[in-house]
């Protein structure tokens, strides 16, 4: 996903039932628009079987020095 | 020892106190007598308890006389930042919403510390609900930066922040979830740990994000941090996220050597775009951590960005998910900025949240991979000294989120793979405001960071330092 329409915004928070109005709508997509863009070039590329668990086993990695 | 007793350090008060040498009670009015000559500067503190804190150091000293010691905070003031629930207090969590909010419960990590034997101050000011970085609050006012009153303190620890460098408390409590201690630490000038997700429980805790939240503390020194997270670190039955991994003896390990340590430095990033002050501090700390006997060497980071995007995706996502009753009932009683930020998150879907979930783990392992050279990663804590509170008073304008990432840039990155990262003062701006660095450690290694930081601290007197009354 990267950086949404006003648009998009608007029917996203619409069915989160937090509607917004369209200028709250502009100003949403401005903001977290930036992240969205930063995290495209991961969104869509994951391997099949990892899952948010994996981060508690990374987290006990052995470290080799 | 000191003839004002709250310019003490906690450990140095905490022995003098068991040793007899001061009274509770005697530090306890010391430290409530720099309330009163700052707070009217400063606005760190929530609640003033001056009148219960003196009854409770009275009743400590009287235990005390008959050979009773609670343990090793016996009788030693302290306040917290106002979200860590105390039965039958009130926590406001720096909001409107929870103005009146009774705890009916008390937090696990203060409740670790009462048991210690800390004697209740009061309350901290904060960031409102903990979701901002600068120290602003439209409902309480901003929290001033002792060092130079019209500049920030760094948030969402504000309180904190100002409160410790002031010598109000001797320590406090923070929370850090995006750079909400270590910020305070670095504009401040005292020294913050971020401790690695799930070392200290959430319980009872005021939540943010809690994939991102972590409980710690903010003192003048690294064994100061030392001592208090040796207390509260630990499994709780009451947040099964907080690990069993063992707890390391970190007052033991403020005492050893830097030798046969490595420490990296970044080759990007966090090098890249630094205020002129920020970068010769920097290189003055890695040449005092190489006299100390330590071996510096160069580490490449994976991409911190994307790190940093994810991190925003689920703070955001987290967040709002915790608010979304107040954010359909109550939107009017968020201050504009905290609104927008909790709105940011409608643009979020349920899938991009989990992709940002299911890529840490990864991003965690290409991490280790590429700092397995070295014991911890040294960076500045933020690329600039403290702002004004008037410059960065940006509310909900168009710029906002801009100024809110600038300053978290280094901070951000650190919450998403959930590392420990220590924020220790390392020198001073050209116009006398405190510049911190960040250690950051490996998973469940707050000795290393605290080794390195305490070394550092015992050569040099940054954190000695205390600011002047206006």
């Amino acid at each position: 996903m990267t950086k949404p329409t006003p648009q998009n915004v608007s029917a996203m928070a619409e069915a989160a039932g937090v509607p917004v109005d369209k200028e709250t709508a502009t100003r949403i997509a401005n903001s977290i628009g930036p992240a969205l863009e930063g995290f495209a070039p991961i969104a869509g590329t994951l391997p099949f079987d990892l899952e948010p668990a994996s981060y508690v086993v990374a987290q006990h990695l052995k470290v080799a020095r | 020892m000191s003839s004002e007793p709250a310019l003490m350090t906690l450990t140095e008060v905490a022995t003098a106190i068991a040793e007899k040498k001061l009274s509770s009670h005697e530090v306890t009015r010391s430290c409530l007598h720099r309330i009163a000559q700052w707070q009217p500067h400063l606005n760190a503190f929530m609640a003033i308890e001056s009148e219960p804190a003196l009854k409770a150091a009275a009743d400590a000293d009287a235990e005390l006389a008959k050979g009773n010691i609670k343990g090793p905070l016996h009788g030693v003031p302290l306040a917290h930042k106002d979200m860590y629930y105390d039965a039958g207090h009130v926590s406001t969590c720096g909001s409107l919403i929870r103005r009146d909010f009774v705890a009916t419960s008390t937090s696990t990590a203060l409740q670790r510390l009462k048991d210690a034997g800390a004697v209740r101050l009061g309350t901290l000011q904060m960031a409102e609900f903990a979701y901002g970085p600068t120290g602003h609050n439209a409902h309480y006012g901003p929290v001033h930066n002792p060092w130079k009153l019209g500049y920030i303190t760094g948030g969402s620890s504000s309180g904190s922040g100002s409160a410790v460098a002031a010598r109000l408390t001797f320590a406090a409590l923070g929370s850090d979830t995006g750079g909400s201690i270590r910020m305070p630490a670095h504009f401040c000038g005292v020294t913050g740990l971020k401790v690695t997700w799930g070392r200290v429980s959430r319980a009872g805790a005021m939540p943010l994000s809690q994939s991102l939240d972590t409980v710690g503390p903010l003192a003048q020194t690294a064994e100061d941090c030392a001592l208090l997270l040796g207390l509260m670190a630990g499994p709780d039955p009451e947040d099964p996220t907080a690990s069993t991994a063992p707890v390391q003896d970190y007052l033991a390990a403020t005492r050893a050597s830097l030798k046969g340590l490595n420490i990296g430095v970044p080759k990007s990033f966090y090098v890249d775009d630094l205020d002129a002050d920020v970068a010769k501090a920097l290189d003055a700390t890695i040449a005092t951590l190489k006299t100390e006997g330590a071996d510096v060497v160069q580490v490449e980071l994976p991409d911190q960005r994307q790190l940093s995007s994810a991190s925003q995706i689920v703070l955001a996502v987290e967040a709002a998910a915790f608010h979304k009753r107040w954010l359909i009932e109550r939107p009017q009683d968020y201050s504009p900025q905290v609104l927008m930020r909790l709105q940011n998150a409608l643009a979020v879907s349920g899938v991009t949240y989990l992709e940002a979930m299911r890529w840490r783990g990864a991003a965690l392992a290409a991490h280790i991979a590429a700092t397995s050279g070295v014991d911890a990663v040294i960076a500045p804590v933020s690329p600039i000294p403290a702002p004004t509170v008037a410059e960065s008073d940006v509310g909900a304008g168009p710029g906002a989120e801009a100024v809110i990432q600038r300053l978290t840039r280094f901070t951000r990155p650190i919450n998403y793979l959930g590392l420990p990262s220590l924020a220790f003062p390392t020198g001073f701006s050209a116009s006398g405001l405190p510049i911190a660095m960040q250690l950051i450690g490996r998973s469940f290694d707050e000795a290393t960071v605290l080794t390195i930081g305490a070394a550092f601290q015992r050569a040099t007197d940054f954190h000695a330092k205390v600011p002047t009354l206006p």
